[in-house]
């Protein structure tokens, strides 16, 4: 049998695709191409330093040509040794088209780390793939690759045109996601494929899906205390360890002014639901009666929540001296800070002092500088609508709601340049279980097919839309 | 007194200071350019823990005693893993008398460049001092003491009694290459070091005491180690961070005050040092030797950094190293404390009294290697205090010479431990406070190094005779 049959019917799929009104390949007609695409994607050590990304980039760039995507809607950027790539889906009305961007760097991998599997090569095992990337995020970079060569081949032509954007350096210094924002903000509104949207409990059973509609900023600030030195034989009470260690209680002891917005009270509410026991009770009268002091202060209590309801600031790193015998000259700390939409890096410096209520120690922003930026809240209906249609064909009933994460990526760049962004990937996953910029990084195999059926039914929902 | 009579006999002063013995006048004016020529090398030399710099720098010296005269076989470099130490013998004509040791160490604690004023490998006069690191701590005495052995040398002197040289190499680090020496070099009469004992000046220039360091602080580092589990830094939880429970267990040592003590030695320094001061804290050294009780006296002094350790054991925090990257809490916070003990008491109560300081069993307390040494006190010889005493007298007639207690942890507690009487005669004299040894901007009144260069002589001539 049968090689020639299989041609047939493989070339009448194919004659098939290229006429509009009868497509559709199914998603497991899909898969094949997808997961050979991925394992390649995965071997591509696309880490700071390898300069790989451009690789990566035109390896897209032919298999979308392949599909029918013209060259001149084939866009490469370069900066610096990397670079972003971005494909035009034109559409015919005269609406703004809209992005959906991910990123095809991922964090270095020491293979020594990695308990069975080299990071970079994809491997199953169990119910997981194994690799760096698979989870953060080239799974869903190709997924986006594979739905616009499926929707190409199928003939599909949307209403309004959509802008794929796939930055370069995402893990690192953000420049091509500033860069492809700076070109392409005309849009009306982005998707950010990397977020971590959707949740599983501990038996697999769906969560909630979080559309992640603002991102807490992110700031570093260094404290440093200095004092004359001297021999240690002569212990002076001006010393900078001492003068530090007090600064870090009191930095310790200070809690940033309660807030909130309507994203944090709508998932307080949708937690409190399914929740039980005090915590619950708290984010319950919380959502009621916002800024509830009570509440606040059991929130404030538990580490996993108290960054929904505050700036966090926490110090992580620690250093001083330059040798046992002798008096420090300089001691200091840095200081993580997660700061609330609607702060500033200035104004958290300035309270960061007033807590340390010392003048003589210096508390500076440590390089790069942050970019802090806006919310994207309320959801726009269509956008609400489409994702939440998308998330209950796989899970009817889903709770699907705003969310703001405490982690930081691309979208607030266009967030920055105007553009409303939310963070929605398809990929569903357990607490702690993919390992993103870990040893072991690992996606459920599940997760994969769904990815693409998710964006098959996104994508042209709100491509259709005029 | 009118400032100008002031000024006047303050110049008188330093003039009778420079005057060295009629003979050697001319030696010490001639011996100044090469010294200094030398000095500016040793200082450039970057002999700091990491550089490996020590062995290139005791092969320096090494070249300018051969040139000297010295015997290629009484020079002897023993490399003691990444550094060295310098051993110099110069021959007596009695064979039957045991050799005088002379201690030195040729590393400098790091100065990060950065920080400092003026570059600190590079010998820089300004305004009657010298800056660089080890100008104070100890490089001018090395440099002395290597000059002195040339001129011995050029002038074909021969001692009665042999002389050793024996310069350590990791001093203010791990002290591997003074326990090598003290090992091979302790059948000796006595240890003559350094980097201990010394001149103290008032703030206004006049010379106060001159100390024999005749025994020292035990020196002993523990280790403060908090752990946490670490995580994502959005999700802070405070009270488990190890930075901030290594901060505030750090307070509580800042808190905490040893009990006062006190020893014939030090009780004769103090009532030397307070006699030849006026002020509330001459007035607390007299009031503390004359009664060692007196609580008020006691306080006195602990408040005053450079007199604390003389009645105290004393603990502070000299590092902290914690985290491992910005965005992830801590697993780990630790930080050194540095404890100078008084003699006869014992690092395992010490380590006791830090727990229960800090109260906080999550807060884990280790003695770093290598094991503390103690150092019994050296009995004065009066041949030592005599010789020293000529020889400071002929600077400063008349000023009083005592014995100290420093507070550790020079060489010469490898030295006493091994059975060595050693003591400390540092030929210079600062001001208290002065020199910043070990800290920002080392500094040493430059009169010290014609001085320093009359005095090694002189005193070895004696000693060796």
């Amino acid at each position: 049998m049968s090689t020639h049959r299989t041609l047939l019917a493989g070339l009448l799929i194919l004659a098939l695709g290229c006429s509009p009104l009868l497509a559709a390949e199914t998603t497991a007609q899909a898969m094949p191409e997808y997961m050979g695409m991925l394992t390649h994607a995965i071997s591509v050590e696309t880490v700071q330093g390898k300069d790989q990304v451009p690789a990566l980039a035109r390896y897209f760039a032919n298999k979308l040509e392949a599909a029918g995507f013209a060259k001149s809607d084939i866009e490469t950027i370069p900066v610096g040794n990397t670079e972003a790539l971005v494909v035009r889906y034109r559409g015919k009305g005269k609406g703004k088209p809209f992005i959906v961007h991910g990123h095809m760097d991922v964090v270095p991998a020491n293979a020594e780390g990695w308990s069975d599997h080299e990071p970079f090569k994809m491997v199953k095992d169990g119910p997981y793939y194994y690799g760096r990337g698979v989870a953060d995020m080239k799974d869903q970079t190709v997924a986006l690759v594979e739905t616009f060569m499926r929707l190409k081949r199928e003939g599909f032509v949307p209403q309004r045109g959509i802008i794929l954007a796939l930055t370069g350096d995402e893990e690192t210094d953000e420049f091509t996601a500033e860069e492809v924002a700076k070109r392409y903000h005309d849009a009306e509104f982005a998707l950010d494929a990397d977020g971590w949207s959707g949740e599983y409990d501990a038996n697999l059973k769906p969560v909630l899906f979080g559309v992640v509609a603002a991102e807490k900023g992110y700031a570093d600030f260094l404290i440093t205390a200095t004092s004359p030195g001297g021999h240690s034989s002569e212990p002076n009470p001006d010393n900078a360890i001492y003068k530090l260690s007090v600064a870090m209680q009191k930095i310790a002891a200070y809690k940033f002014p309660v807030k909130y917005n309507g994203i944090t009270l709508a998932s307080f509410k949708a937690s409190s639901a399914r929740m039980q026991g005090p915590l619950a009770d708290a984010l319950h009268r919380f959502a009621e009666h916002p800024g509830d002091a009570k509440a606040a202060a059991v929130i404030s209590a538990d580490p996993a929540y108290v960054g929904q309801i505050r700036t966090t600031c926490v110090a992580t790193e620690f250093a001083s001296g330059h040798a046992r015998n002798a008096l420090p000259e300089k001691a200091t700390a840095n200081v993580n800070c997660r700061i609330f939409p609607g702060g500033t890096v200035t104004a958290v410096q300035q309270q960061l002092q007033r807590a340390v209520a010392d003048p003589s120690i210096k508390v500076s922003v440590q390089d790069p500088a942050p970019v802090l930026g806006p919310i994207s809240y309320p959801v726009l209906p269509q956008v609400m609508t489409a994702v939440t249609q998308a998330v209950r064909q796989r899970f009817p009933g889903l709770e699907v709601i705003p969310v703001m994460i405490p982690a930081s990526s691309d979208s607030r760049h266009f967030r920055n340049h105007g553009v409303p962004t939310y963070g929605v990937s398809p990929a569903f996953a357990k607490p702690g279980d993919v390992h993103a910029h870990g040893y072991n990084e690992r996606i459920l195999a599940t997760e994969l097919p769904a990815s693409l059926d998710f964006w098959y039914e996104l994508l042209p929902a709100l491509a259709r839309a005029k | 007194m009118p400032f100008a009579r002031l000024l006047i006999a303050a110049c008188l002063v330093l003039i009778t200071a420079w005057m060295p013995p009629a003979h050697s006048e001319t030696t010490t004016q001639r011996a100044m350019p090469e010294t200094m020529a030398m000095l500016r090398y040793a200082i450039a030399t970057q002999t700091v823990e990491g550089k490996d710099q020590v062995p290139a720098f005791a092969q320096y010296l090494a070249g300018k005693l051969e040139s000297a005269g010295f015997a290629k076989s009484d020079i002897e470099i023993i490399p003691v893993e990444h550094t060295a130490a310098l051993v110099v013998h110069y021959r007596g004509s009695d064979k039957n008398l045991k050799p005088i040791l002379l201690s030195a160490h040729m590393d400098v604690v790091a100065a990060n460049p950065a920080d400092w004023q003026r570059d600190p490998f590079k010998l820089i006069e300004e305004n009657g001092y010298l800056y660089g690191r080890g100008v104070a701590d100890m490089k001018t005495n090395v440099i002395a003491i290597i000059e002195t052995m040339m001129r011995f040398k050029r002038e074909h002197y021969v001692p009665k009694r042999s002389m050793i040289l024996v310069f350590s190499g990791d001093e203010e680090t791990d002290m591997a290459s003074t326990r090598e020496l003290a090992k091979r070099y302790h059948d000796a009469e006595f240890l003559l070091n350094a980097d201990a004992g010394g001149g103290t000046l008032s703030a206004q220039g006049k010379p106060v005491v001159y100390e024999i360091q005749a025994a020292e602080k035990t020196y002993a580092d523990f280790k403060l180690t908090v752990t946490s589990a670490g995580g994502h830094s959005s999700e802070p939880d405070v009270p488990k961070n190890a930075i901030y429970r290594l901060a505030r267990a750090l307070d509580r040592v800042a808190a905490y005050q040893f009990p006062v003590q006190h020893s014939e030695i030090t009780l004769a320094s103090l009532k030397a040092t307070g006699e030849h001061n006026t002020g509330p804290i001459a007035q607390a050294m007299r009031a503390f030797a004359a009664n060692p009780n007196d609580a008020k006296a006691a306080a006195v002094l602990s408040a005053d950094p450079a007199y604390v350790g003389q009645i105290r054991t004393t603990c502070v925090a000299t590092m902290l190293d914690g985290g491992h990257a910005l965005n992830a809490l801590p697993q780990r916070a630790d930080a050194n404390v540095n404890c100078r003990i008084f003699p006869g008491t014992h690092i395992a109560s010490i380590q006791a009294t830090l727990t229960k300081a800090i109260d906080d069993p999550s807060v884990k307390i280790t003695v770093r290697p290598p094991p503390p040494v103690e150092s019994p006190a050296s009995p004065l010889r009066k041949d030592v205090v005599d010789a020293v005493s000529a020889v400071v007298h002929q600077r400063y007639p008349g000023l009083d010479i005592v014995p100290g207690m420093s507070a550790g942890a020079s060489d010469s507690m490898y030295f006493r431990n091994a059975g060595v009487p050693s003591y400390g005669v540092d030929p210079t004299f600062s001001k208290p406070n002065d020199t910043f040894a070990h800290g920002l901007n080392e500094k040493l009144l430059a009169s010290n190094v014609p001085w320093a260069l009359d005095f090694w002589q002189a005193l070895l001539t004696k000693l060796s005779q």
